[in-house]
């Protein structure tokens, strides 16, 4: 019987396990190596490969490669193949022509230009102009620069035989340094500790969750909590049924009401213009309406949870106190004060502890409302994280930096989640506890 | 309690708070019936021209086709969501299995992570199993973002089923299968209604994951469909269209939080994130 429990258990389980594994432990994982690699746009996300390229001979020279190593490994052979004579006719040249080079030259290697295009005039279907010569010469070269290569042995054999000239340890850097996959690298880390951009995004990042919190999810929820708790069930069904509408409104939407709240031509300019007050876009148009913008969107859908919490933690408060404290001639400031607010510390501390890592994380609805704008004024450091990684109009995404940035708040988000599990054990706040087996 | 304080003045008090709210969904209504001049801030002409959009694809595209690619994925997630929840969250409240307690504890601690700053190794992952730009790919993420959640709710709702009646089955012979499958999940009906409402909502309003990992997709859901219509660089924008096509894509929403109210507010009681 026991065993054949555990056994359903696990089966039962199994799925569940498996997409949690796939998409939270795996990512967690993932994230944590990225973030030591260089990985970004041009690196590119599998495996790399070798390739030399001019760019790099011109950083090694400037690293103190000798003029003579980088001509030597840069110089070009010319080798007649069918290879060649594939890649000759596939540009073009005369095919009468290609077939006679191959018949006449095939295996022949010439190390020098000049001598291989004397040779190819010589045949007698060559034509007549030198360009188109020289474009036949073309298809026959080899050299190890520019192509791609798998592994750095195949990249090492053709420089041997390219420049067998070169030492070998000179030959093994470059071959080292010509590839083009990510690398292991502590860099994105030291960048983000040396950047001045890293203190301006902290600073935004913790005004943005201070402010947001202490304004609308702490504040405006427990006060919304109490008027409701105060009203008849009518007039507070209303209220908290409008207050939970930002919540449930899809987040693009959401997004687009804001935009037609704030722009140019929206509510509150127009609103503006009639009143003789400055009309502008105040979602884009100066950094401290950008700011109040981003607050109070974000605000008005956090301010849901804590009424939603604290309401919840009002109705478990004992209504003899009230009526209690009633006989005793209190006024409702006086309940407020006395009963009420210190019955809320623990679902204050929640509300606070429990918002704060969503909001450190969120950056959805800014990334859609003021993207961070004007300048980087409202740009906090998830918002950061995903535009370095996945999402920049320049095209050049930095996987490596992102991630770092990203790992920071992970490492952050999973600190935080194991201890407030130890400090409010969660099922007594979210489920009311039930007979366990 | 008594009435020992004016109301009137508190009822004012949360109108003023709840003002943008109000303006903004009344607007939101509004808006798309009717025309206002520039400048001016109420609508002086009645018109149904805001809706064309629905009958007439040379103003915002087809519409219908995001609609009917959104209706799939957010039924996908939903799917996915249920089955595996209703599994998982029975064996985590009723099955003896070792490390039982380490998976509970795990699972609050996921319930409590936010997800969101998983995406880029998410976005890594999907590139090396070749499932970026799928709706394979963005069903799964979604449905494991999901799951922590879903499988917390399933096990409250399991915890709640008698143990007699297991207990009873189990005594006629059953197995704890057929147990599970014959008498323990009609009583949790309720809780499917309301995770399955509730899994929709949130795959119906999700923009994030199908806008990151399938950008070119050629399935469109209807939030990417609104976010680019409405984007900043449209040189002429109109907000009342996007109004428009905005409350189209609410009202499935409404409805289903109109219809489901009292179910889904205890989920959202139990703490989603936001």
């Amino acid at each position: 019987m026991r065993t054949r429990t555990s056994l359903l258990g696990l089966a039962f389980l199994t799925p569940t396990l498996v997409l949690l594994i796939l998409f939270f432990i795996m990512p967690v994982v993932f994230t944590a190596y990225f973030s030591f690699t260089n990985m970004s746009t041009s690196t590119g996300i599998g495996r790399g490969e070798y390739m030399l390229t001019d760019t790099l001979l011109r950083r090694l020279k400037s690293e103190g490669l000798s003029q003579a190593d980088v001509d030597a490994v840069s110089r070009e052979t010319f080798t007649v193949d069918a290879a060649g004579h594939d890649t000759a006719i596939a540009a073009g040249v005369d095919k009468r022509f290609a077939d006679d080079i191959l018949d006449n030259f095939a295996g022949q290697s010439f190390s020098d230009a000049r001598d291989f295009e004397r040779a190819l005039r010589g045949l007698r279907s060559a034509p007549r102009s030198p360009r188109a010569v020289k474009e036949a010469a073309r298809a026959f070269t080899h050299s190890a620069l520019n192509t791609r290569y798998r592994t750095p042995d195949e990249l090492s054999a053709v420089l041997t035989a390219v420049a067998p000239e070169v030492e070998e340890e000179t030959r093994d850097l470059i071959v080292h340094r010509s590839y083009t996959g990510h690398v292991l690298t502590t860099d994105n880390f030291r960048k983000l500790a040396s950047a001045p951009d890293t203190l301006q995004l902290i600073g935004n990042t913790v005004l943005y969750v201070g402010l947001t919190l202490a304004f609308f999810n702490v504040s405006l929820g427990l006060f919304l909590a109490i008027l409701m708790f105060y009203l008849p069930k009518r007039a507070s069904g209303i209220f908290s049924a409008l207050w939970l509408l930002p919540r449930i409104t899809p987040m693009v939407l959401y997004a687009v009401l804001w935009k037609w709240f704030t722009w140019d031509s929206g509510f509150l300019p127009t609103l503006a213009a009639h009143l003789g007050l400055p009309s502008f876009n105040y979602m884009k148009g100066s950094i401290v309406t950008a700011w109040i913008t981003m607050i109070c969107s974000n605000g008005f859908v956090g301010a849901s949870f804590g009424m939603l919490l604290f309401s919840g933690a009002l109705r478990s408060i004992p209504i003899q106190q009230i009526w209690a404290s009633e006989v005793d001639g209190a006024n409702r400031w006086q309940q407020v004060r006395r009963i009420i607010l210190p019955q809320m510390r623990w679902p204050i501390l929640f509300v606070t502890s429990y918002q704060t890592l969503s909001l450190i994380a969120s950056y959805e609805l800014i990334w859609l409302t003021t993207n961070g704008g004007p300048g980087s004024s409202t740009t906090v450091w998830s918002l950061s994280a995903f535009k370095t990684a996945l999402f920049n109009y320049t095209g050049n995404l930095q996987y490596g930096l992102g991630a770092a940035m990203a790992l920071v708040l992970v490492v952050i988000g999973l600190v935080a989640s194991i201890f407030y599990l130890r400090l409010f054990k969660f099922n007594e706040l979210l489920t009311k506890p039930r007979i366990e087996f | 309690m008594t009435k020992n304080f004016a109301m009137f003045p508190i009822i004012v008090l949360l109108t003023l708070l709840t003002a943008p709210i109000i303006i903004m969904y009344v607007y939101l209504v509004l808006d798309t019936f009717s025309n206002t001049p520039p400048g001016a801030l109420f609508p002086t002409s009645f018109t149904l021209e805001h809706w064309r959009f629905l009958i007439d694809p040379s103003i915002a595209g087809n519409v219908w086709i995001p609609t009917l690619n959104s209706l799939i994925f957010a039924s996908c997630c939903t799917v996915i969501v249920l089955t595996i929840s209703s599994t998982g969250g029975y064996a985590l409240s009723r099955l003896n299995m070792p490390f039982r307690s380490f998976f509970l504890g795990g699972l609050m601690v996921l319930h409590a992570f936010p997800a969101v700053t998983l995406l880029i190794g998410i976005f890594l992952i999907l590139n090396f199993s070749g499932l970026y730009n799928t709706l394979t790919g963005i069903v799964l993420v979604k449905a494991a973002l999901t799951l922590p959640l879903g499988v917390w709710i399933m096990k409250g709702f399991y915890d709640a089923v008698p143990w007699e009646i297991e207990m009873a089955g189990v005594q006629d012979g059953a197995s704890r299968f057929t147990v599970w499958r014959r008498l323990v999940l009609p009583q949790i009906r309720p809780g499917f209604v309301a995770l399955g409402a509730f899994a929709f909502l949130e795959g119906w309003g999700e923009y994030l994951l199908p806008r990151v990992l399938a950008p070119s997709a050629d399935f469109r859901v209807l939030s990417v469909f609104l976010a680019t219509l409405s984007a900043p660089d449209t040189a002429n924008y109109d907000f009342s269209l996007f109004q428009a096509v905005g409350l189209f894509y609410t009202l499935p929403v409404l409805l289903l939080f109109l219809i489901f109210q009292n179910r889904l507010m205890n989920i959202f009681n139990g703490g989603t994130k936001g």
